[in-house]
């Protein structure tokens, strides 16, 4: 592979485009000024420790330690998507179900691509393990959060729909169905979107990266496609499983709509 | 003597560590109406909410036909004992998908007659059928709504202020159609703020009071 290096000086010279736009933001009086460095230098910290993690995940080859950055991955993701939800049952209940969906879709989708399409082994080396699972898991945990958020924002404003709905006799997936659909096709549509635009719109990081340091563009390109399937597939799988986790949470187990769902509500009526 | 088909016995309610009903028990018979009275913020919503096994309760049993409604399929259970919100709202798309929403979740579908019946049942022209749901008045909803409950052939209807959303001459013509209703076998429970509705609708009056049910009196 070839491709031109980076030596540290000439990095820290990339840094007048941040200074640039500090400089913007003070003339503009945005104040945006102290986001932006700080921005900047917490985004160089943790790149130059994920490269130095790289580095001796590299050189040892060891499948134990990929587990275990990717298991730390995961945590991170689970958390990620489960703090973000406004109305519900709270973090603690929803972040393992998170890393339920978001696992159980980040292995079907890694698994098998590993095994015969990008077939490297052993199959757990760094190299390939770590940089596709990051991307699967980034977009697991997007959709993931989208889903909480949406169904349990929806379950809380539309509360009288869904119990009219069981007052009729509905179970509660039935009860659920129209909310559902409308959740996962709002946490879909992204991915939807990117892969509509691929290649239109702009060319997808990877892919950059790849034809950046010498890779064959046709090559860079089949990489990249298999990387989006899996996107897709990671974005249905881990929406579907976060819509059914998040149902499960919504009802007991007579199908009654619980108060969290709803916690205001009691509240007034035991005030008046 | 006749087996009653709802059965509601020692019922306890408690709410955020308040107790809201407590020892409650009432009964009613095939073809019986039931008004129940009482100040706003007693329980009388929640009461209704609890028989249509939507809410929980704290203690006491219910019963359908004398089987514990806690050993029946809830679905089952809730397509008999049919509850009309006071304020229900209505699911996307016609007044007919409204009506025809109960059955089609067992699989049936209703015809444009057996919809046309349903509406003219709650003194709603057919030609409504079609029209969008959502942007009905607050009255059409209600009616729309008890005829969406009706759709299910239901066994006892829980009705929460049946009449709020209706002018005087509506709200009697649907009382008359449910007491009609009810005279061919259907059990009506119905919150009532206005006497005179509890009056036209016949049958029994009760007052909800400190967390108990008192009798008021007996329309013929």
């Amino acid at each position: 592979m070839s491709y031109v290096e980076i030596p540290l000086v000439r990095l820290l010279g990339a840094g007048f485009l941040i200074l640039l736009s500090i400089a913007l933001s003070y003339r503009g009086k945005l104040g945006l000024e102290k986001d932006l460095a700080i921005g900047a230098l917490r985004a160089a910290v943790q790149l130059v420790a994920i490269g130095y993690v790289l580095v001796l995940l590299f050189d040892t080859q060891n499948p134990a330690l990929v587990v275990l950055a990717l298991s730390v991955m995961l945590t991170v993701a689970s958390w990620t998507a489960a703090r973000r939800v406004s109305h519900g049952p709270g973090w603690k209940v929803l972040m393992p179900r998170a890393a339920l969906a978001i696992g159980v879709a980040f292995a079907v989708a890694l698994l098998p691509v590993l095994a015969w399409i990008i077939p490297v082994r052993p199959m757990l080396q760094p190299r390939y393990a770590i940089p596709i699972g990051g991307m699967i898991m980034a977009s697991g945990m997007n959709v993931v959060a989208l889903t909480f958020e949406r169904l349990l924002a929806s379950a809380h404003q539309r509360a009288n729909v869904i119990e009219q709905a069981l007052a009729l006799g509905a179970s509660p997936p039935q009860a659920m169905h129209a909310l559902n659909k409308q959740a996962l096709r709002a946490a879909m549509s992204p991915t939807i979107n990117a892969l509509l635009t691929l290649g239109l719109v702009q060319l997808p990081g990877m892919m950059t990266g790849q034809i950046l340091s010498g890779t064959s563009p046709l090559q860079a390109v089949r990489y990249q496609l298999v990387i989006m399937f899996q996107l897709v597939a990671v974005a249905a799988i881990a929406g579907a499983l976060a819509a059914w986790l998040t149902q499960r949470t919504l009802f007991d187990d007579r199908g009654r709509l619980r108060r969290f769902a709803k916690a205001e509500k009691p509240n007034a009526i035991q005030k008046a | 003597m006749l087996r009653p088909r709802l059965r509601v016995a020692s019922l306890r309610i408690d709410r955020s560590g308040r107790t809201l009903l407590d020892g409650l028990a009432l009964e009613i018979l095939p073809g019986e109406t039931l008004s129940i009275s009482g100040a706003s913020g007693c329980g009388k919503s929640t009461l209704l909410r609890v028989i249509a096994l939507l809410d929980r309760f704290d203690r006491g049993v219910i019963e359908l036909d004398g089987v514990d409604a806690a050993t029946m399929p809830y679905q089952t259970y809730r397509r008999r004992v049919s509850l009309v919100f006071q304020e229900p709202p209505m699911f996307e798309g016609t007044v007919a998908d409204n009506v025809r929403w109960g059955p089609s979740l067992a699989g049936q579908t209703l015809s444009d007659r057996e919809v046309a019946n349903l509406l003219e049942l709650m003194a709603l022209d057919s030609s409504m059928a079609s029209r969008d749901a959502e942007r009905l008045s607050g009255g059409e909803r209600q009616r729309v709504a008890l005829a969406r409950a009706l759709a299910n052939r239901p066994d006892v209807l829980l009705l929460d202020e049946p009449t709020s959303a209706l002018d005087p001459e509506s709200a009697q013509d649907v009382l008359l159609h449910i007491k009609a209703l009810s005279a061919q076998g259907l059990s009506v429970i119905a919150v009532m703020h206005v006497p005179a509705h509890a009056e036209l609708l016949g049958g029994r009056s009760l007052h909800l009071h400190a967390g108990k049910l008192h009798a008021e009196s007996v329309a013929p």
